[in-house]
């Protein structure tokens, strides 16, 4: 499918002319971390990632930085639509781009993205070419009509926030009154058998609500996915605070151990140096099997890495087969090594962490990972 | 292994894509809602490309139709009883 869409700043690019340009902070970071470990033969995820894949598995695409809502713990820092967001003629053929690239799954987020204004058309494409679609929503907006009209798109499914199993724990994070609101929604996609997931951040207090957090997916006849807290975004401001202690971290891999239909989106590897393997990558996927695309374009290694001295390109001036495939940054985060964790008997099962995660702690990739549980 | 006559066909819902090591089979919805896994096998890969474009999905044909040798189609049964186990193949006798 080709369709002619007019991104006036894309500058004309020489052949092998490298997509975006590397901040020197970043570079040095990156160069500091050493370099690859070569994996042994036969194990671990990073002999299939080395390098990075041809196209992305998942796209991560924060739609719209919109939202009717302010969680404390943001990871884009959304709240107000910002000035230069894709138009829908740009989101369409970003979708086509990404179909044509055989991009399996784009996971939209944002902010909210059923304030983007053009959310339909971009689910119909996605639909007509066969991407299997993901809305991350807070589940606020949802009506009974809308769930009805989401039944169209296919596959589709939804990820519904909910960081607590209680309103005082949800909403203290996500405002009041949007626990109850949440759930309203949950009631409304269920009701039209929408395949739902509750997505739930953990963090110290919510470590507490697991059980109860299973029930409620449970009941919607939803699986409960839990995911790592990171310091990006607003996330930064309240890390600290929020994250969960390495004794909740132990307990938690044992919690998961016992629910193996709970889910993590693969974000919670580091806790394999506990010992007990989770399922899933054993390494960070970003920029070799996943990334971010941003509201007004710009592209990250991912959703958690939204720091100006990784942005990898802008989607205004490349298309997304060129960053991905030569984008500066991109190269470089693949090459990354060990650094602080080379040598470590545990390296081959978490490979170090989660670079976001030091960058917004630290400002260094060379360093073990914050939470490092050892 | 299960030789012939046993008829193996892809299900619909599986995407497949060549990678430099082999390539990726998905199946609805990545790690969260589905099956993703790595083949480091081209000639695996090949095949079952070949199944989905020219056979409708039948890769028990696919492989009927190529010069396999005898020790090369036991393997790749073999590897499809794999992918049977791993939701990618359904498999009629």
């Amino acid at each position: 499918m080709a369709e002619l869409v007019h991104f006036m700043e894309r500058p004309a690019r020489s052949p092998g002319q490298k997509a975006g340009a590397l901040h020197p902070l970043a570079k040095a970071a990156m160069q500091q971390t050493g370099e690859m470990v070569p994996q042994k033969k036969g194990h671990g995820s990073q002999r299939f990632l080395q390098g990075g894949l041809s196209a992305p598995i998942t796209v991560t695409w924060e739609i719209t930085a919109a939202c009717n809502i302010a969680c404390i713990h943001c990871l884009s820092s959304s709240g107000r639509r910002r000035p230069r967001e894709l138009k829908r003629e740009q989101a369409l053929a970003l979708v086509d781009e990404l179909a044509d690239m055989q991009v399996f799954q784009i996971h939209f987020g944002g902010g909210e993205p059923f304030i983007y204004p053009g959310i339909w058309q971009v689910l119909e494409r996605c639909t007509l070419r066969g991407l299997v679609m993901c809305i991350s929503t807070n589940g606020t907006l949802i009506t009974a009509e809308r769930a009805r009209r989401l039944k169209q798109f296919d596959p589709l499914y939804f990820q519904v926030s909910l960081d607590g199993g209680a309103p005082q724990t949800n909403d203290s994070i996500r405002g009041k009154g949007v626990f109850e609101r949440a759930l309203r929604g949950l009631e409304l996609l269920a009701a039209e058998n929408h395949s739902l997931t509750v997505n739930s951040v953990l963090t110290r207090y919510s470590f507490y609500e697991l059980d109860r957090l299973y029930e409620i997916a449970t009941s919607f006849n939803a699986r409960l996915r839990v995911t790592r807290l990171r310091p990006s975004g607003r996330g930064q401001d309240v890390w600290e605070d929020l994250h969960p202690t390495r004794e909740q971290y132990r307990e938690f891999t044992t919690w998961l151990m016992a629910h193996p239909d709970v889910l993590t989106a693969d974000s919670f590897f580091h806790l394999n140096a506990f010992g007990t393997r989770l399922a899933g990558l054993d390494m960070c996927g970003a920029a070799t099997a996943t990334c971010c695309v941003c509201p007004e374009g710009e592209v990250y290694p991912c959703a958690f890495f939204q720091a100006p001295e990784f942005e990898a390109g802008n989607l205004h001036m490349q298309s997304f087969r060129e960053i991905w495939q030569s984008s500066t940054v991109f190269d470089y985060y693949r090459k990354m090594g060990a650094g602080a964790c080379s040598g470590c008997g545990q390296y081959d099962v978490c490979h170090g962490g989660c670079p976001a995660t030091k960058w917004f702690v630290h400002q260094k990739l060379n360093i073990k990972d914050p939470e490092c549980v050892l | 292994m299960s030789q012939s006559p046993a008829y193996y066909r892809l299900i619909a819902e599986v995407k497949i894509r060549r990678e430099s090591f082999g390539g990726i089979l998905y199946k609805y919805g990545c790690a969260d809602r589905g099956s993703l896994s790595f083949i480091n096998s081209p000639q695996l890969i090949e095949l079952l490309i070949a199944g989905q474009q020219r056979h409708n999905g039948d890769v028990s044909a696919a492989i009927e139709s190529s010069r396999y040798s005898e020790i090369s189609k036991q393997k790749l049964y073999s590897a499809l009883d794999d992918l049977v186990k791993r939701g990618y193949i359904q498999v009629q006798r």
